[in-house]
């Protein structure tokens, strides 16, 4: 297993052009991912290109769910061929508010995702809850290898801001993995999620104050240990 | 945290507000390699600093070599199955004028143009997936919460449901014959419902004379 950041194709348009909607005006707005999808649906073998640039995506997204590396598989597989299957139905939905870098085509994509976790969720309610770190492995913390102490202290946030993850509600939860794993708008966000905008703004809002609560509970204590 | 004026809900909004424009920013930030990004002064520290942890925390993890090579592979054949199925299906339309469509009913038993099992057979290990037979059959969008939910129920033949005396479809609810039987005894008002009732009042209220005709009150 890997780790990357890749960078948000559509955060420096947004940076540069504020408020989504700004630039559209007089620009015919296409969907990003227009060309690839009519490719697919003309020839099928196409689809891989849309597979290769999704897939590491909606696999983060499903680990980030499941907290399994196994289960996260399964459901990443069972996402592409369900796309691939539906794709001639899909239809390309691009609205000027969404700007020039909107994909119909992800977001359609991470509501089936959703659908596929939402269903192994449920048939593995039984077993016990895995550990996040644990399933994302060493990798957590990008370590440059120069400074091991200041890795050390990466390593120990990253863990427990995982842990403050976990123990938020499953849509704060969800939420926040798309908008900092994912790197959705929160307009993708509230398409996929099947909310309004300001319903995701608000839900990402208290998600933010929990971690930070919950961040500052563990330092507590853990500064309490210390003291002790 | 700012703007002590307003109603709480309409502060939360305020707030979120603020807090998404710094995530966009903070995220741009991310494209340029640094490490924080301006914020507002109604920014709270708190929040604040927990996007900044989870900035750092939350990667994206790419799967396996492997895994990506062999989900690459299964996609493959299943394009390779499905494109002369399309094929099949655009040829058969032009030539009798006509379109093949997928008889709705069970998954996998039927399918456009012989995309029959095309789960089953695509997949290296034999397993077959009904939801991915219904959705190549036509019925059941992928992206639709509430279908696959549905779809997620047991498989088998829905069992018929016996209610007084009449068999239904386990698809027609209690409530629904509940219902019927109310309406059947609650006529709707209106001249030809006045005029049926009348007519029934009458037909019940006829009396079988002895010469074998039928008779009416005097």
């Amino acid at each position: 297993m890997s780790v990357s950041r890749r960078g948000g194709c559509n955060a420096v348009a947004r940076a540069v052009l504020g408020r989504r909607g700004q630039a559209a005006g007089s620009v015919v707005v296409l969907d990003r991912d227009r060309s690839l999808v009519e490719a697919a649906r003309r020839d099928p073998a196409q689809f891989d290109a849309l597979y290769r640039k999704y897939l590491a995506q909606v696999y983060a997204y499903a680990l980030y769910e499941l907290a399994d590396h196994h289960a996260a598989e399964d459901a990443t597989e069972r996402t592409f061929l369900r796309a691939l299957a539906a794709l001639p139905r899909f239809r390309e939905q691009a609205r000027p508010e969404d700007g020039p870098e909107a994909s119909t085509f992800r977001v359609w994509l991470f509501r089936i995702a959703r659908n596929v976790v939402a269903n192994e969720r449920r048939s593995r309610r039984r077993s016990p809850a895995a550990s996040l770190d644990l399933a994302l492995g060493a990798g957590l913390a990008i370590a440059d290898g120069t400074d091991i102490e200041a890795d050390a202290v990466t390593r120990d946030e990253a863990a427990e801001a995982l842990r403050a993850l976990r123990t938020l509600p499953d849509d704060r939860r969800r939420a926040l993995v798309l908008r900092f794993v994912d790197e959705m708008s929160t307009a993708e966000i509230a398409s996929v999620l099947g909310r309004s905008e300001g319903a995701v703004r608000v839900l990402i809002h208290r998600a933010l104050g929990s971690v930070a609560r919950e961040l500052g509970r563990d330092r507590g204590s853990a500064g309490r240990r210390g003291h002790a | 945290m700012n703007a002590p004026s307003l109603p709480p809900r309409e502060r939360d909004v305020v707030d979120a507000l603020v807090t998404d424009r710094y995530l966009e920013t903070l995220l741009a930030a991310g494209d340029r390699r640094a490490a924080d990004a301006p914020a507002d002064a109604d920014l709270d520290p708190d929040i604040r600093a927990a996007a900044l942890v989870l900035r750092r925390s939350m990667v994206r993890v790419h799967p396996s070599f492997r895994f990506e090579e062999r989900l690459a592979a299964r996609l493959a054949g299943m394009a390779a199955q499905v494109r002369p199925a399309a094929a099949a299906v655009a040829s058969a339309a032009s030539s009798a004028g006509g379109t093949v469509l997928a008889f709705p009913g069970a998954a996998g038993t039927t399918g456009a143009a012989g995309t029959t099992g095309a789960a089953g057979a695509g997949s290296p290990d034999g397993t077959a997936d009904p939801l991915l037979d219904a959705i190549l059959c036509g019925d059941l969008d992928p992206s639709d919460a509430g279908a696959v939910a549905r779809a997620d129920r047991p498989p088998g033949p829905r069992r018929p449901l016996i209610v007084g005396g009449a068999i239904t479809s386990a698809a027609i609810s209690i409530a629904g014959v509940a219902w019927v039987a109310w309406r059947a005894s609650h006529p709707a008002e209106g001249p030809m419902a006045r005029a049926a009732r009348t007519a029934r009042s009458r037909r019940g209220a006829a009396v079988v004379l002895p010469g074998g005709g039928l008779g009416g009150p005097a």
